[in-house]
Formats: C-alpha cells, structure tokens, sequence
C-alpha cells in the first residue's frame, strides 16, 4: 500500500478516468492504494502509463508499485473552475508532481495554497471516483 | 529555396459574430485576404486550415468556397501555431510547383458558438490523468509553466504585467483591437485571479472571428504585382500534447529549436529583425518565446521586457496591433500573427502603428498547453 483509499464516489461530480488500454493496470493499482508506473527493462520508467517504452520501443513495459512520494515541480492556484463539479472547490491547487522514482504526474493537491511550495515534499492518497479508478490527490508531507 | 510570397491578409469581423459559424469566418476572412491579393478565388489552388470544428477541415473549406480540384489541401492540427507550421508545407509545394495561390485559413466562434465538451469515454486516455485534477486550462497550465519560470530565475509577476501594459498601448492605435483603455501593471497585478500567477489581465480575450492569408509563388506574385514579403523561414517543433507534466522543461519552449532554425534559413540575426510578433496566449507565452528565440538570455526575459522595451518606440516592436492580449483571440492566434507582420512589412499604417522601415519580421505561433512552436521569418524584397 502507498496510499489511503478514501471512497467519494457519493460526492464526486468531476470528470472519472476511464480506464482503457495500457492505462487499465494503473487504474486497477489505484482502486488498492498503489500508485503504479511502468519500468522498462531497458531501464527507463514513465507515465502516463503506454503500450510501448519510449526509450526502446519495447511493448508494454511492467509496472512497478511507487512509494507514493515525490516533490512539487511547480502548480497553479486555480480561482476559476476548470471542469464540471470543481465550482466549490475553488481555489483549488493542481501540481505537477515529480515522484521519487522519476516520473512526473499531474495531480491535484489537497492543501491550503498558502503553504505550498515548489520543491516541498508530498504524498500521495487516492479519492475513489468510480467503481474502476481512485485518482491520485497529493497532499503536503 | 523559391520563397512564398504574403500576397494578401485579412480578418473577417472580430469580437462577437453570433450570426456567424467558424466556416462563414473562415470563409470571410478568405475572400477579403484574396480581394487584398488581387486575386481570385477560382485562381485558389490550394487551402491551409486549421482550428475549425471539423477533423476534415482542408476539405469542408475547400467544399464550402467550391473550389475545383486543389492541388494542395492542408489540414494539419497542430493548435494555435498551425498557420505558421503550413507556411514551410506551402513552401514546399510551391517548390514542386505544386500550388501557385494558397489560402492559409483560420475560423472560430469561441465567444458565442457552442463549447466543446467530451465526454471522457470519446476522448483519449491521456485526458483520464488530465482532466480528473480540475486543472483549469489552458490558463492553469500556462500558470505552472510560468510559476516555475519564476521560481528558477527570479521573474516576478510584475515583469509578466509589463507585457500585458505595453501590449496594450499597441491596442490603442488599433481601431479593431477590443480593450484600448491603456493601463498599468498595477491594474493587471489587481485584476482578478484566475490560475495563480496568472491575473485576468495576463491572459488574453476570448473571441470571435477568423482571419487569412494568401501565399502566393514568386511567378504569382510579380503577375499581381503585390510587395514581395517572402516566407524567409520556417520551422516547426512540439514537446507534448495535452498534459503539461509531459513537458520537458516548463521553462524553455520548442521556440529555442525553431528559432534559430528559421533565422538560418532567412540568413538573419536578431539584430536584423525590426518587428516581432510573438503569440501571447498569456503574457508568459511571450515573454519565454522571446527567452527562447534568443532575443535575450535564458531566464533575463523579465527584466528584456522592463521599461517598455517591446511598446511603441522600444527596441523589439511586439504584438503591434494588441496581441492576443487586447486585440483578438478566436481559440488560434497564429493566423492574427502573420497578417500583422505582413502588414507591418508593406508599411500599411501611419504614424506611431507603423514600425520604421520595417523590413524583417519574426512571427512566431504557440499551440496547445505550450506544446507546439512555429516561427516564421518574414522579409519585405521589394
Ligand atoms: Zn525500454
């Protein structure tokens, strides 16, 4: 386990991934508290997660279970909602995430704007949204 | 190389064209940049679009003018810098002899048309890791870029604002531009919050409206005889489509690869170029397209743009008729960057609009979230 699951299902108005193709064991991962990215034999890792490696060209590269932590590459304050069912969150943060492992994912960052820094350390914790994905959410270590 | 020539430009009506489909704009736009050319619209061989809501676009416009067996149909989608990326396919063409009148085309009704809004299911699986966050795009996404740019080199927010100020006395002169109220950096840093850093007044309008531009071959042109504004340049580049954590560095753009390789083809430098058009989707966008084209060093881009360096009567003229920022911006901007640099180069207007003999002009377009980059090099040969 890298994260708590926490089931908003009831209330979630948002946006819910749908889980297609090479993104399925990632959504699945999510659903038990993992945060999964792929990791090529060649060595290199990624996500979003994809049918083939795009350091060899290898076909659908294994994932791996992260530890869940990273740091703040950068993020917005978003005073305007950006999708459907965001119009009470605001303001909101979303950030770029980079995990310890290397890859950079987008999340949204559960966290008082005010606190937040660029490099500052984060973990992850997964809102269920649908009975097929948790998204990744991010909050201050 | 055998260069394009900008025979002619134009916009159709701008702001609000509620009566009016992205294909009448487009349209418009089209027969009023042929009447600028001279030319006719049986003598179209050729049609470059992008931006409509069609995934055949090259094809419903070429139907829509009925034109009759084009030799050149372009339809490449590659977001706001589309019609500068076409102006090296067009080269190319013409090189072949492919096309002797092509019309590059853009039509939107952003402000009053209906949104677009897929569903998660009709959309690609990129979208599942995007959209679920809330970011509010593109403006948030431009936001991280710029919070970034700030945090590893100092920019503050005030430089960003000195951007949206000069842009705006630009606007002033522009009968068509939509906000000429001049201001100041106070007014952008007060103006409400949209995506932190990012204030209303860093970004740029929402409008209707569309606009053309007609390239023409050497031969066609001296028929005509319009000024040659010669396509001197081209090139085009992308880091990443849809999510902005795909992109590599936030604060450098495909504009550091596609800058030096149009001022090499157009056998320029940075001195030489007298007047820039540089897409402001934000006032971010332009001020690291200007980092990134080499007008000044990684990360002085800030500081370039203190003390009205890009206003009328600075050194680097920019975004001449008020940019996306205050003039127009119907969703794709890079049709409106090329028609002003034209226009610059012919000497269309008078007085403090008109940039002193101006000869070389950058335009320069950025689509997507920062994630495709143009530039062109335009040049006046006669
Ligand atoms: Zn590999």
């Amino acid at each position: 386990m890298t994260g708590r699951v926490e089931d908003r299902r009831e209330d979630w108005e948002g946006p819910v991934p749908v889980p297609t193709g090479a993104t399925v064991p990632f959504w699945d991962g999510t659903l038990e508290g993992e945060l999964r990215y792929q990791e090529c034999d060649c060595g290199h890792r990624q996500l979003y997660p994809r049918a083939v490696c795009t350091a060899c060209g290898a076909e659908d590269p294994l994932f791996e279970a992260s530890e869940g932590v990273g740091t703040i590459y950068t993020y917005t304050v978003c005073h305007v909602p950006g999708e459907p069912g965001f119009g009470e969150r605001t303001p909101y943060v979303v950030g770029a995430i980079d995990l310890a492992e290397g890859p950079r994912l987008l999340a949204l960052l559960d966290a008082d704007p005010d606190d937040l820094e660029i490099g500052a350390a984060v973990g992850v914790a997964f809102w269920q949204v649908s009975d097929e994905a948790a998204i990744p959410v991010f909050v201050p270590e | 190389m055998a260069e394009p020539i900008l025979a002619g430009v134009a916009e159709s009506d701008l702001g609000e064209t509620p009566d009016r489909n992205w294909l009448d704009n487009a349209a418009i736009a089209t027969v009023r940049a042929l009447e600028d050319a001279g030319c006719q619209l049986a003598e179209v061989d050729g049609v470059a679009v992008a931006g409509g809501d069609d995934y055949m676009p090259a094809l419903v416009l070429s139907e829509y003018l009925d034109l009759d067996e084009p030799s050149f149909l372009e339809g490449t989608e590659i977001g706001g810098s589309s019609f500068e990326h076409f102006c090296g396919h067009v080269r190319d063409a013409m090189a072949r002899d492919e096309a002797d009148v092509v019309v590059v085309a853009y039509g939107s009704t952003s402000k009053t048309g209906p949104g677009r809004n897929q569903s998660l299911e009709e959309t690609h699986p990129i979208d599942g890791f995007v959209r679920p966050t809330g970011l509010f795009r593109p403006p948030g996404a431009y936001a991280m870029a710029a919070r970034r740019h700030m945090h590893e080199y100092g920019t503050t927010e005030e430089q960003l604002a000195e951007i949206a100020v000069a842009t705006r006395e630009w606007a002033a002169m522009n009968p068509k531009a939509a906000q000429r109220e001049p201001i100041t950096v106070d007014d952008v840093l007060e103006s409400r919050e949209i995506a932190a850093p990012f204030n209303l007044l860093d970004c740029c309008l929402v409008s209707d409206g569309g606009g053309a531009v007609v390239l023409v071959s050497e031969e066609k042109a001296a028929e005509l005889g319009v000024p040659e504004i010669a396509v001197a340049g081209v090139a085009s580049t992308s880091t990443h489509r849809q999510d902005i954590s795909e992109m590599p560095d936030m604060t450098t753009t495909g504009a550091a690869v596609t800058g030096p390789k149009a001022f090499d083809q157009a056998g320029i430098t940075h001195d030489d170029v007298d007047v820039a058009e540089i897409y402001d989707s934000f006032t971010y966008t332009a001020l690291v397209t200007l980092e990134d084209l080499g007008f000044c060093e990684k990360g002085e881009g800030g500081e370039f743009v203190s003390g009205g360096t890009t206003a009328p009567g600075g050194e680097l003229p920019m975004n001449t008729q008020g940019g996306g920022l205050s003039y127009c911006h119907p969703g794709h901007f890079g049709i409106f960057v090329l028609i002003e640099a034209a226009r610059q180069l012919r000497g269309d207007y008078e007085g403090d609009r008109q940039v002193d003999d101006a000869e070389v002009a950058v335009a320069h377009g950025t689509g997507g979230l920062l994630s495709s980059s143009s530039t062109v090099v335009l040049r006046r040969e006669s």
